[in-house]
């Protein structure tokens, strides 16, 4: 790659001083394509990074504990407490199972996850991605790997550019080791959500009896692999070109939206100075007006600082504007200068490789890394902190913030709304799926004494974690009875019952009768309370067709 | 790597014809490759009576139910394809009234 621009401008009389400048990219060899440099996120400490790192363990530690908890199975034994049991088509989160006639639930489970995605992206930005989303989650931890290893971004960079030397293997070598380890056993956790993990554990390769199966291998590796490969090696790259939420982002947005904002007209004119002056905040200069300190941004952008060149920063995008014309900037006197000393630590944290001083960009994740960084530096330069801050963009403007605002309402009293709907279905689930199949060979068959018969399968599903009982009847017109009377039947945990069951009618019953099944669960009740209970509210009711032979 | 990074090349957005084609045309025949392999082995009927047997769907209607689910799914893809590939540009614009 060519040097950036070395030639200096030359300064008229009464012009801007000479100040070295580039374009915003420079063509590489001829071609359209730039191959993604690797970014090294420097490291920070600060309020916004200690709440990642709790957010980091609260959730990864969910994560990798959930699957190892007993949960008590209802009749004496102990399973998963979470548990995705495909095989049996059962889902168990705690207390609750689901089967596959709650697909709803799931259904709606997503919906809730979009408001609520909408909800908190229109009050607070993008907390999903700075705290929670698994690409940052995992990526955080692979960083740490990787800093144990190789050491912070300086050294890192220096490794990277270094022959392989035997440092250089053991440092690399060691790092893909730690991250091969840590993304199996997130594999392995992985499949024992689908496969119970203390068998899983058991069955290890090399710990013990047995074998994992051929598809118990495929899934741990292929999610180890995934792990691997996205918080190890793509990283920011699926955050700007394969999220969705990120393009979408805008959509959710407005003004009074929390943003990570760097504030201009405290900022501007960014540059380096003597150690004594102090803040605008506290000197003559004060805050620049919107109109010059937006135009110094977007000339900054475009015609970049030597301090810029060093850190090589990305991301230029926001500032981007065909029709307007960047000037260069021009020198300014030290008491000029705003509070922004252009040390450029704010880029060279982002774990996107974003300038954050261009405004707001679809590649800024907010994680706050770049808050933390410049609060280090205004800390030092005993200047307030906050000159890169969460804000909305209209008190950066200096205009009044509006919380309760109708998108936020709308979308809060959706989310409330679905939340209630789905706790209280949940709760109210029918704890017995009937179902009535009728005998496909045969409409109707006629028996000795000319009675007519219709054959039925009735399918009990017993949902609760508890055996049941079960009393079984019919109601139907002119006569037609279920043959051998009202029964009760026994069904443990979870059964699935399927009963055939024949339903008679006198002789000359004739063409199509509607018949109604009742179904009323006994257990924990006496059985004549019960009996005159079956006709009842709590029976659960199915209407079938009765044929009898056409008149 | 050049200090920039991002190449110093915004594609003008294309004309509506030609984005909204590239969505629909695609998807349309991935759609109906689809639903030709799809009903070749599984009968309308069969489905609407693992499904929906009271409902009165004959083998037409299943089919074109079949070709609109499939065009649902490739069309979706496809917009998102789309939003995907936009310029940065497109989403880092200044706020209205700015």
């Amino acid at each position: 790659m060519t040097d950036p621009d070395p030639i200096p401008r030359k300064a008229a009389p009464g012009k801007p001083a000479p100040r070295r400048s580039i374009p915003l990219a420079l063509d590489d060899g001829g071609s359209m394509y730039v191959s993604e440099a690797k970014i090294h996120p420097r490291d920070v400490d600060g309020m916004f990074q200690r709440l990642r790192t709790v957010a980091v363990w609260w959730l990864l530690g969910m994560y990798y504990l959930f699957a190892w908890i007993p949960w008590s199975d209802g009749s004496g034994g102990s399973r998963q407490a979470v548990l995705f049991d495909l095989p049996a088509r059962k889902f168990y989160v705690f207390g609750l199972n689901f089967w596959p006639q709650d697909f709803v639930y799931l259904a709606l489970l997503l919906i809730i996850a979009g408001m609520a995605l909408f909800f908190f992206t229109s009050l607070a930005g993008r907390l999903w991605c700075g705290y929670a989303c698994p690409q940052t989650v995992w990526t955080e931890v692979f960083l740490w790997i990787e800093r144990w290893c190789e050491g912070d971004r300086a050294k890192r960079i220096k490794l990277d550019a270094s022959p392989w030397t035997r440092v250089k293997v053991l440092r690399r070598g060691g790092k893909h080791v730690l991250w091969l380890v840590f993304a199996l056993w997130t594999g392995f956790t992985f499949v024992g959500y689908f496969t119970p993990i203390r068998e899983l554990a058991a069955h290890a390769p090399l710990a013990g009896s047995g074998q994992w199966s051929g598809w118990e291998t495929f899934w741990i590796l292929f999610y180890a692999l995934a792990t691997w490969g996205n918080a190890g090696f793509l990283r920011e790259q699926v955050c700007k070109y394969m999220c969705p939420y990120a393009r979408f982002q805008s959509a959710m947005f407005d003004r009074n939206t929390l943003i990570i904002a760097y504030d201009p007209m405290r900022g501007e004119p960014r540059g380096s100075r003597r150690k004594g002056l102090g803040s605008v905040l506290e000197r003559a200069r004060g805050l620049l007006d919107k109109a010059t300190a937006y135009d110094y941004v977007f000339r900054a952008a475009h015609h970049h600082t030597a301090a810029d060149n060093l850190v090589a920063a990305r991301g230029n995008t926001s500032v981007l504007d065909p029709k307007a014309v960047a000037e260069p900037l021009p020198s300014f006197e030290p008491a000029q200068l705003g509070d922004c000393i252009d040390c450029t630590i704010c880029v060279q944290v982002c774990p996107t490789g974003i300038d954050i001083r261009n405004g707001l960009q679809y590649e800024c994740i907010a994680c706050g890394a770049c808050i933390d960084a410049c609060d280090q530096v205004m800390d030092k330069m005993g200047y307030p902190r906050g000159l890169i801050r969460y804000s909305t963009q209209n008190a950066i403007d200096g205009r009044p913030t509006r919380v309760l605002r109708p998108r936020i309402v709308l979308y809060g009293v959706l989310l409330l709304a679905l939340l209630a709907g789905f706790a209280w279905g949940v709760t109210h689930r029918s704890a017995l799926i009937v179902e009535v199949l009728r005998d496909r060979n045969a409409l109707y068959r006629v028996n000795e004494g000319g009675g007519v018969e219709n054959v039925y399968t009735l399918k009990l599903i017993n949902k609760t974690m508890a055996p049941q009982r079960y009393r079984i009847a019919l109601d139907g017109p002119d006569g037609i009875h279920l043959q051998g009377g009202a029964r009760t039947v026994q069904a443990a945990a979870e059964e699935v019952l399927n009963l055939p069951l024949v339903v008679e009618a006198p002789p000359g019953v004739s063409g199509k009768r509607e018949v109604r099944w009742q179904v009323t669960p006994l257990t924990g009740r006496d059985e004549a309370a019960s009996a005159a209970a079956a006709a009842a509210d709590d029976a659960t009711e199915v209407s079938v067709n009765f044929f009898g032979p056409i008149p | 790597m050049s200090a920039g990074g991002t190449p110093d090349f915004d594609h003008p957005p294309r004309p509506m014809a030609q984005r909204v084609g590239a969505i629909l045309w695609p998807s349309f025949f991935a759609a109906g490759v689809s639903t030709m392999v799809c009903f070749a082995l599984l009968d309308p009927l069969t489905l609407r009576d693992a499904t929906f047997p009271d409902l009165d769907i004959g083998r037409e209607a299943g089919y074109a139910l079949g070709f609109f689910a499939f065009w649902l799914a490739t069309a979706s893809s496809s917009l998102f394809t789309w939003i995907l590939l936009r310029p940065a540009s497109r989403f880092n614009r200044r706020l209205k009234g700015d």
